[in-house]
């Protein structure tokens, strides 16, 4: 195939773009790979349409190229690509060389051992340096681009590889401080260098020559695989996350080996001339190398951080966010050997201007006020990891920063967390003050209310409103002077807007008992208060299932009563059970056994009275604390209780069965054939021990009669159960499928519902035999059966395949009971009864080797065909 | 310390997906990473439809929220920071750095370098602020000098060229994406060895400097016992130096006359190389008094080729330059407003255009109007339920001007009349806007003969001055009102 279009290629590229993993399970898929490599040599394609192919591959090599042979060919592709390039400027030799790393760094073919690794490394490096490649392979205008891109490069792959370049840090800082481009350079180098402390540190070795020695001291050449081998191949965090890169700090000092006099100078006169330099770089890449310098000097001796402090009043005066971070990481790197008490008191002063200055971009505030928040302080008092306002930050310093309406709802909540935070440590102080933070802190929360409370508002305003009071309840938990103020508050929110009934619930689950319990008891009160028709009936019937328990019985089932006459469809009518349910649960019986019994006449719906009857039966044969037991929603209820449940099967089947994956498995058995009715014989085996199994067996169709449920009283896995017998009633002698569904009580005293694979009664298990005549009478008898079944009946002649065993095999095998007259081995006369009252009569005669020909008669026309299909299945069922 | 991926998608509130995801770019090197540093939390970036789908839900930007959904609704989900879990496919993304600005989400995934079970705090995620300081970039880059929807698409089709510079393997070098592009199209030939990453070139021709001060002015006015009006000045300083030379070094002094007002809260650009400690430690933050530092304030820098943001700062005025108060009440069927407004003697009395809109949220149309005014004319946009008293280019001697009248409504229809969640009952506001060019509140200018040019050639200096108002709210002082906490500071 040719190469493609350039439109082809854009659309092929859209429809990838949209869904890669769709693109490659389709036809063109598995070409894609290969294609975009072949056709980035072809000369018909513009070099935009190859820039933008390179692109796809920096940014899918995994589905381009899914496993390292294949990255490693791609590489080598790339590469070949590129040094096939004609000796003129072109567009592609960065991206190729982006294309090669990312293939060989994301493909894992990273290594001593690949030929394209072994072919990029020496190129990087001597783009890198400015080396000349020789054969115009750089032409001059591209030398400055090439030298920076072969940096990034190599950055990346030092990242992937961590000490890969470990031997060139000489060569880079002599490219540094001669001509070479600064800023891949400085943060080239600066990654080498942590990388190389941190796994030198680990085996205790020191610098040594490194940072000297132009060529590798230890021999490996400029790129180092032993140093790769030394760190096991693992990433080295570039910016460590400090809590845990104080956990690894033990670990460090224990094996790190001081530097010798000479090498800690020529460590801090390399760290100077980064940091010196640093001012060339952009302010992201500035970011980059104090994240990267900071914690690799940490905690080495010889090398004061005071290196870093001509660059911090430079930094702290800037408003950009990369440089200020990066100041508050040197901060928890170094705490209180760079960052003096005032120093800190200044850091967090222009923390917290900034985290409000009007000319920043909200993002940018509420970055900076969690910075503020998770201060790294010199000598910090709470518990790790909490958020909390750091000592130094006042009320004064916090004034600018404290919410108010007008504020975006995460400005809002980010605030008001600061201004708990401030109630809760002024407990003691605060008295003097005007206004008082807690003062308002309440006015606050009831302008959230009262927005919530807007009829067309929409939802994020009361979800901001219960956000806010989680927060002020976590934050302030066990101050009454705020949490009783909240309670009346929700409860008028809940008078004027009860359709937010689901926030409420929600917030009643997320709270402590210290706000749940009375704010149920407000919250209820509101409900019962209101009798009569409103349109709010189905809010409060859900606020009423979650905040009805024992107290208050009388007026909770007055409202009921009330609310039972207005309950006219079935979403109310299960919104009124369930507040029933509640009080069940809560152990209310007095009142609620006559509404129980009124419901169960009066309601509507038939689904509901049957609940409201079961309830009823419940309330009237359990104690108080099984019923609680039986609804409640514990897993794991005690044995005596739930057994007391299991029993009780309409109860179970309606109410607190569990849905469960079936822990029983049933098979069909061999069937029998005495007896009036045709008998299935089911073989149960449990997965686990189970009692009080109940099956039930439902017939698709109302083929026959409904079934008996079957129970058993216990089955262990392992211990063989006797077969059950399932007596069926056909309608019509058909095959059917039974639906089956376990109940069940687990040894933990669970009741469980479980609905298992179907049943499949076959058209032979329904055969009985005809009552046999006395002795020599059958032919007599058969002959009889045979002309009473037309001229109403059917008759049909079937050709039905013989196996090796013939006639006489067949028939013993599947035809024996029902045998009337026999002449073995050539003639069989066979009689089958199919209740309810239909037969079925064969002849099967002049068997050839292959076959025999059957004449058949019946009563029952539907039968023919399910006979016609029997008789031809017999011989593959063999 | 890098990305692992980036989106730009635009948010299209009606459509069935309520947004397209308009640029993505991915990083395989940093996620193979992830992958290692995240272990077992491990949660790989998703395919675009997915991502957009949950990041739209996670923002309240899908047009469905009449149910209560708790995965995003439930009280103790609480957002403190742009910084987002989304729940795709089961599994938790974060951190998702996310925001929305001018109808474009702008999104990207930050490298946690170890496990992500417990959450390290956010603070410590050096990608954190680096993937914020990129999505400005390209936001920077997508509304700089941008007029239309064409011009958008322009540039973001120019974007995957772009990243290749500025972001080639998910470590972001430059988040001025205008320098990769002016990288792109001029590849110097002979860049000198100390040339600063974030200056592409050099400038040839005629030296100039231009300096412009623009003052927005923002005011609370309350006109209550027990709470006090508010006022503050923000002040940015835009600078553009034409100079030759490959590091020109300039330093402007911005200047206070006599009775001018200290100027706090300093913020300045990253190419200003020092900073005298009274600049920084100055802040709105302490009690005035007088011995607050009153400049002149020095700025030393290095300037880039492109125009770009010297400082920023904020001053806190002894008044507001226009005191005001607004009655309303409601009668009946009708609401009664009476305004006044003075002009503070001590501020230029030429206007560009001086306005006062008067806005009624959560009512009708405007059926009838009467009114009567000491100065200006009122235009009526009735369906907007909207007044707007135009005031013009001069206050009267009297430098005081009122308008009363009653105002009667129609029925709500609720697409046209805005909705909104304070201004509900009598609680309303009247917004002032205002510019006066040549002129700062606070008196601040730049000297001209104080600019001192390390350079060759004598440049042509030029500064510009302006006030602006910006949030300027007069609240109806008859109803409650919304109040900061430092109104609340007597």
């Amino acid at each position: 195939m040719g190469p493609l279009s350039r439109d082809a290629w854009a659309q092929r590229l859209g429809a990838f773009r949209a869904s890669p993993s769709a693109f490659m399970a389709g036809p063109e898929g598995e070409d894609l790979g290969r294609n975009l490599l072949g056709d980035l040599r072809s000369e018909k394609l513009s070099e935009q349409t190859k820039v933008s192919l390179l692109a796809l591959s920096l940014e899918y090599p995994a589905q381009l190229w899914p496993d390292v042979s294949a990255a490693e060919v791609a590489a080598t592709s790339l590469l070949d690509t590129l040094v096939l390039l004609p000796p003129r400027p072109s567009a592609l030799r960065r991206p190729l060389l982006l294309a090669a790393t990312t293939a060989l760094a994301a493909g894992g073919a990273l290594g001593p051992t690949s030929g394209a690794s072994c072919r990029l490394l020496p190129l990087l490096l001597g783009l890198a340096s400015g080396s000349d490649l020789g054969r115009g392979f750089v032409p001059a205008s591209e030398q400055r681009p090439l030298q920076a891109t072969a940096c990034e490069c190599l950055r990346e792959l030092e990242s992937c590889k961590p000490g890969l370049l470990g031997g060139s840090l000489g060569l880079l800082r002599g490219l540094l401080g001669q001509e070479g481009p600064v800023q891949p350079l400085s943060l080239l180098l600066a990654l080498v260098l942590r990388n190389t402390l941190v796994l030198q540190s680990r085996v205790g070795a020191g610098l040594g020559g490194l940072l000297t020695d132009k060529v590798s001291p230890t021999g490996g050449g400029p790129w180092d695989w032993t140093l790769v081998e030394k760190g096991d191949g693992s990433l080295q965090p570039q910016a460590p996350s400090w809590p845990a890169a104080e956990e690894g700090e033990g670990e460090r000092s224990l094996t790190a080996r001081e530097h010798s006099p000479e090498e800690a100078r020529e460590l801090r006169a390399a760290v100077i001339q980064l940091l010196e330099t640093s001012y060339l770089l952009t302010p992201v890449a500035q970011a980059q190398l104090l994240w990267l310098l900071g914690w690799a000097l940490r905690g080495l001796q010889g090398q004061p951080p005071a290196l870093f402090k001509p660059q911090l009043v430079r930094l702290l005066g800037t408003a950009q966010l990369t440089l200020l971070h990066a100041v508050l990481a040197l901060k928890a790197a170094f705490g209180e050997a760079l960052f003096t008490a005032q120093d800190e008191a200044l850091l967090l002063r222009r923390l917290t201007l900034a985290a409000q200055h009007p000319a920043l971009p909200l993002p940018t505030h509420l970055f900076y006020l969690h910075c503020l928040l998770s201060f790294p302080e010199n000598w910090p008092l709470g518990p790790e990891g909490e958020e909390a306002a750091p000592l130094l930050l006042g009320p004064q310093l916090c004034r600018g920063l404290l919410p108010s309406l007008l504020h975006d709802p995460m400005a809002l909540l980010a605030r008001l967390h600061l201004l708990c935070l401030l109630c809760a440590e002024d407990e003691e102080e605060e008295k003097g003050q005007l206004p008082s933070p807690r003062h308002y802190l309440e006015e606050l929360l009831a302008g959230l209310r009262q927005r919530a409370a807007l009829d067309e508002g929409p939802r994020a305003l009361a979800t901001v409103c219960f956000q806010a009071s989680y927060l002020v309840t976590r934050c302030l938990a066990g101050q009454p002077t705020v949490l009783t103020p909240l309670i009346h508050g929700l409860a008028q929110l809940y008078r004027v807007r009860p359709m937010l009934a689901s926030h409420f619930v929600d917030f009643l689950d997320q709270v402590d008992s210290e706000l749940r319990e009375p704010l149920k008891v407000v919250l209820r009160q509101e409900v019962v208060s209101r009798l009569g028709r409103d349109e709010a009936l189905c809010w409060h019937l859900k606020m009423l299932a979650k905040v009805a328990d024992g107290d208050a019985q009388s007026a909770t089932l007055n409202f009921l009563q009330a609310a039972a006459a207005h309950c006219t469809n079935w979403d109310l009518q299960q919104g009124l059970l369930r507040v029933c349910r509640a009080l069940l649960r809560a152990g209310v019986r007095g009142g609620l056994v006559d509404l129980l019994q009124v419901l169960a006449r009066q309601l509507e719906d038939p689904d509901g009275r049957d609940h409201a009857r079961l309830y009823y039966i419940l309330l009237a044969h359990l104690a108080g604390p099984k019923l609680g037991v039986a609804l409640g929603p514990s897993l794991a209820p005690p044995a005596l209780a739930s057994s007391l449940v299991a029993e009780n099967q309409g109860f179970v089947a309606a109410l607190m069965v569990q849905e469960a994956p079936a822990l029983v498995r049933l098979s069909v058995g061999s069937h029998g054939v005495k007896g009036p009715l045709p008998v299935l014989k089911l073989q149960p085996e449990a997965l686990e021990p189970i009692y009080s199994l109940e099956l039930r067996f439902r017939v698709e169709g109302q083929l026959y009669a409904p079934l008996e449920a079957v129970h058993v009283p216990c089955l262990c896995p392992g211990r063989p159960a006797r077969p059950l017998l399932l007596p069926l009633q056909p309608r019509c002698p058909a095959p059917a499928r039974l639906d089956v569904h376990a109940l069940y009580t687990t040894s933990t005293g669970l009741t469980c519902h479980a609905h298992l694979p179907p049943l499949f009664v076959n058209f032979a298990d329904l055969f009985l035999p005809f009552p046999q005549p006395p002795g020599g009478a059958g032919l007599g008898f058969f002959e009889e059966l045979w002309d009473s079944c037309l001229p109403e009946g059917a008759e049909s002649r079937v050709w039905c395949p013989l196996g090796p065993q013939g006639l006489e095999g067949l028939v013993s095998q599947h035809l024996e009971p029902f045998v009337v007259v026999a002449q073995p081995p050539t003639s069989y006369y066979v009689a089958i009864h199919l209740p309810p009252n239909s037969k079925l009569l064969l002849r099967l005669e002049a068997a050839l080797p292959d076959g025999v020909p059957v004449a058949l008669r019946t009563d029952d026309w539907a039968v023919l065909p399910l006979a016609g299909d029997y008789l031809r299945g017999l011989a593959a069922a063999l | 310390m890098a990305q692992r991926a980036v989106w730009l998608i635009s948010h299209e509130p009606g459509t069935p997906l309520c947004g397209t995801v308009r640029f993505s770019r991915r990083y395989p090197t940093v996620e193979k990473r992830a992958r290692v540093f995240n272990g077992a939390s491990y949660v790989p970036i998703p395919e675009d439809g997915p991502f957009l789908k949950a990041l739209l839900f996670e923002l309240r930007l899908l047009d469905d929220d009449k149910d209560f959904v708790e995965s995003r609704d439930s009280c103790s989900r609480i957002n403190k920071t742009s910084i987002y879990g989304l729940l795709i496919g089961g599994e938790e993304l974060w951190p998702v750095v996310a925001f929305l600005k001018n109808d474009i989400i702008y999104a990207c995934v930050p490298l946690v370098e170890q496990t992500l079970s417990p959450r390290p705090p956010l603070i410590s995620v050096s990608g954190v602020s680096q993937g914020f300081e990129f999505l400005f970039g390209i936001q920077d880059f997508l509304y700089s000098g941008q007029k239309n929807d064409s011009e958008l698409n322009t540039k973001l089709s120019q974007l995957p060229d772009l990243l290749l510079q500025a972001c080639p393997f998910g470590t972001l070098l430059d988040a001025n994406l205008q320098n990769s592009l002016d990288n792109t199209n001029f590849a110097s030939v002979t860049q000198p060895q100390k040339q600063p990453a974030w200056k592409t070139g050099t400038y040839k021709g005629k030296p100039q400097v231009s300096i412009s001060i623009t003052e927005k002015v923002k005011s609370m006015q309350y006109d209550k016992q027990g709470v006090a009006d508010t006022w503050q000045v923000v002040g940015t300083v835009t600078c553009k130096c034409d100079l030759e030379g490959i590091m020109p070094n300039v330093t402007i002094s911005l200047n206070l006359p006599t009775n001018g007002s200290p100027l706090q809260d300093i913020l300045v650009h990253p190419c200003v190389t020092s900073l005298d400690s009274a600049i920084l430690t100055s802040s709105s933050i302490d009690a005035m008094d007088d011995s607050a530092f009153s400049g002149p304030y020095k700025f030393p820098f290095t300037p880039p080729l492109e125009l770009f943001n010297l400082c920023y700062y904020t001053s806190q005025v002894p008044v507001p330059p226009i005191l005001g108060f607004y009655q309303m009440k409601e009668e009946e069927v009708q609401l009664r407003i009476t305004i006044n407004l003075k002009l503070h003697e001590s501020v230029k009395n030429n206007f560009e255009f001086c306005e006062a809109h008067i806005p009624f949220y959560n009512r009708g149309p405007i059926t009838h109007l009467e009114y009567k005014t000491s100065f200006g004319q009122l235009e009526v946009f009735r369906e907007k339920s909207l007044l707007i008293w135009i005031i013009g280019q001069k206050f009267p001697k009297s430098m005081e001007i009122s308008l009363s009248g009653t105002v009667t409504f129609g029925a709500k229809s609720h697409e046209k009349q805005p909705f909104d969640p304070i201004c509900i009952g009598e609680t309303a506001y009247l917004k002032l806007h205002f510019r006066i060019l040549d002129y700062t509140l606070t008196g601040c200018y730049a000297d001209q003969h104080s600019v001192q040019v390390f350079a060759s050639g004598k440049p042509k200096i030029s500064a510009y001055r302006k006030l602006i108002s910006s949030d300027y709210y007069i609240w109806n002082s008859k109803a409650p009102a919304p109040v900061t906490y430092g109104s609340l500071l007597l």
